[in-house]
């Protein structure tokens, strides 16, 4: 089991510095791990949390008064989740070779170094003068672009894409994820007309009788 | 237990009376008492006591029987006399400070008190006047007699003709010379607002020649009628509405000889202006909120402050007077909101048109053109103790401003200005952690980092030989594990 864990973490080591051959091997010899992914998303949904919060008061412009954590997690993972998905549905479609699995594994790796850079600017956020601010701002934007290198790569590798049909996806993806939500939208509006539809008839009925 | 029952009937009595609304508006109107507000860093309305209160009005009653068909503008002079300009009626009230007429000005006389005459052998008659300024340096008196085409400048002491300045021969632009509203900074010169004129300001020299515009106003481009002019032929473009510079509506001098400005334009890019030599706006912004008067906001559907007249103190502290919401805005010299109140309405005390405000000391006198008065207004002792507090921090007093400012904390503990006081002067006194403190309280990031690094360099300074023994012994550990690396022959593990 100790040694398991300690293959997936060097899997993800490996994914994070050398993302074609890293996701390659996660993808096709099986040495990622879902639910490490997952656990990764949950981790990242609470760093924003704390990102809200105990970022150090010069770079914190956030109304701390009117904070909401439970929010701040569930629209953080629940965009994530959406991508995976919608992706998902979207390369299911133009014979991309990753399985939902797969793509969370890669969405949930890709992570790191973002969450690596949110990490070192809240810590050092609560050190530092205004002048010094960019520093960290370089550094978050840094993991951020590592992160999306990462994410473009294993999604490259994980569908078996070539660089233009992965851009395409990835294109078709957000799209998709927009007609997601507007399906969503419409059914959550339609439910509501229902239940006050069964509501109103049974108020009539008890009022009748 | 009969006893019982009236004790709690008299406690439930006393607090409801605790609960009402203490509001009181005598009959007489003085003691009008506005709700005053401010906005905190994330543009959200703090309510906050008004930093002022209705003291009097000046109407028609105070006139000796002259009528008044408008109040245009307001100007104050130094020893306390109030000017009301009226372009209904033509004329020119002067006041002392308690709202008794001291002139009555329509005929102009010369020095020897004989109607003067123009060069057609005219007389000199005033003819819609919308401005009048007050210029202490040469104890002058300027009227700008927009019906007549001219400024007037009158002595100051005895309302003689001094000069008159007509239009300019070397002119040039498209503005018709129609002087609105008019300012004389130190040096003399003269400042001209002409209505709806997209130039800018005209200059003129204190002879009265011609010298050039000044100050542009830049207009705020949409980003989509940039993408539909670039596309346009030039036949199209020619059709459509040309953007113009929005124009300048009120003018005066601040205490350090600086113009400023306002405009009324709501597609100007900035509202307020303090205009250098160039004409470029040197307005200071370090606040938490924007000088743009009201704060748009998703929650209502505002279009924003119309500024119609700027009054500044020589601390530099500003009124701004609003008049699509009759409410008056005041700012410090770093463009700090200081107190929001005022209200449209009909009542005493309220607004319909405001057209112009002045400073008369600490106090502020507003004018209306449509209730035809003027209201002197008293801070009240909130106010009193955030202009002492601003006026003894631009001074560079800063221990009384503290106190000041401490007791405008007293009376609104949500007030971020005084908070922010309170930490600059700490930080003067290299107190760094209460600094800190207190700029957290006032939401200002800009001194916090200032506070800050003076606190992390006294912290540096006091934990230095701790610093340095664990830098060494962080070097050391690092040369250790080299040469024990090598000794193994460079083999990993």
């Amino acid at each position: 089991m100790k040694t398991e864990l300690s293959e997936k973490l060097y899997y993800l080591k490996c994914s994070i510095f050398h993302p074609f051959d890293g996701f390659y091997e996660i993808r096709f010899r099986g040495r990622g791990s879902a639910l490490l992914a997952i656990l990764l998303l949950m981790i990242f949904g609470i760093l924003r949390c704390v990102e809200y919060q105990y970022t150090g008061f010069i770079m914190n412009t956030n109304e701390l008064e009117t904070m909401n954590s439970l929010s701040i997690f569930s629209t953080t993972v629940l965009v994530l989740v959406l991508f995976a998905v919608s992706n998902w549905t979207v390369t299911t479609l133009l014979n991309g070779s990753g399985n939902l699995p797969a793509i969370i594994t890669v969405l949930g790796y890709s992570l790191v170094p973002y969450m690596v850079g949110v990490i070192i600017k809240i810590f050092a956020s609560n050190f530092i003068i205004l002048e010094e601010a960019m520093i960290l701002n370089v550094i978050v934007s840094l993991g951020l672009v590592w992160s999306i290198f990462m994410l473009v790569a294993g999604l490259l590798t994980i569908h078996e894409y070539t660089f233009g049909k992965n851009a395409a996806a990835i294109f078709l993806t957000f799209i998709a994820a927009i007609i997601i939500v507007f399906i969503g939208m419409l059914f959550f509006t339609l439910i509501e007309q229902m239940i006050s539809f069964i509501v109103s008839v049974a108020q009539e009925m008890i009022r009748r009788m | 237990m009969n006893k019982k029952i009236r004790r709690i009937i008299g406690i439930t009595f006393v607090f409801i009376l605790l609960a009402l609304p203490v509001r009181a508006l005598a009959s007489d109107g003085s003691s009008y008492v506005y709700d005053g507000y401010t906005y905190d860093f994330w543009a959200n309305v703090k309510e906050s006591p008004a930093a002022f209160q209705l003291e009097r009005t000046i109407s028609q009653e105070n006139l000796d029987g002259a009528k008044l068909g408008s109040v245009d503008d307001v100007c104050t002079s130094k020893d306390g006399r109030i000017f009301l300009v009226d372009a209904t009626e033509s004329r020119v009230f002067a006041l002392d400070s308690n709202g008794k007429l001291l002139a009555n000005l329509k005929l102009i006389r010369n020095a020897d008190n004989k109607i003067a005459l123009d060069e057609n052998g005219n007389q000199i008659m005033l003819t819609s006047p919308e401005g009048v300024f007050v210029h202490e340096k040469n104890r002058e008196l300027y009227i700008a007699d927009t019906g007549a085409a001219r400024i007037l400048v009158l002595d100051l002491d005895n309302y003689s003709l001094k000069r008159m300045i007509k239009q300019p021969d070397n002119l040039t632009g498209a503005a018709q010379f129609k002087p609105s509203k008019l300012a004389v900074d130190l040096a003399d010169r003269i400042y001209v607002i002409v209505q709806s004129s997209y130039e800018g300001i005209i200059e003129l020299t204190a002879d009265g020649s011609f010298s050039g515009y000044y100050g542009v106003n830049t207009p705020r481009v949409s980003l989509i009628d940039y993408f539909w002019k670039s596309l346009a032929s030039d036949e199209q473009k020619e059709q459509m509405s040309k953007t113009y510079a929005p124009a300048f509506n009120n003018i005066t001098l601040d205490g350090e000889g600086f113009i400023m400005a306002v405009t009324y334009d709501s597609s100007a890019a900035d509202m307020v202006f303090r205009l250098n030599s160039k004409g470029g706006n040197v307005l200071r912004e370090e606040g938490n909120t924007p000088v743009t008067g009201e704060l748009w906001s998703i929650h209502s559907d505002d279009n924003g402050s119309r500024f119609v007249d700027i009054a500044v103190t020589d601390y530099g502290t500003y009124a701004l007077i609003d008049r699509s919401h009759g409410r008056i805005f005041l700012y410090n010299f770093d463009g700090e909101l200081l107190n929001v109140f005022g209200t449209l309405g009909n009542l005493k005390g309220e607004f319909k048109d405001p057209s112009g405000i002045a400073w008369l000391g600490d106090k502020l006198v507003v004018s209306d053109k449509t209730l035809k008065c003027a209201y002197i207004m008293a801070p009240t002792k909130f106010g009193q103790a955030v202009l002492d507090g601003n006026r003894c921090y631009y001074n560079g007093r800063w221990d009384d401003a503290l106190v000041h400012f401490e007791k405008a904390i007293n009376l609104n503990v949500n007030y971020d200005v005084a908070y922010s006081g309170i930490g600059k002067n700490y930080l003067m006194k290299s107190e760094y952690k209460k600094a800190m403190e207190y700029f957290k309280l006032g939401q200002n990031r800009n001194f916090y980092s200032k506070a800050y690094n003076g606190y992390r360099s006294e912290m540096l300074e006091k934990y230095f030989p701790v610093i340095m023994i664990i830098f060494v012994l962080l070097i050391g550990w690092m040369i250790f594990t080299e040469v024990r690396y090598h000794k193994k022959g460079g083999k990993k593990n």
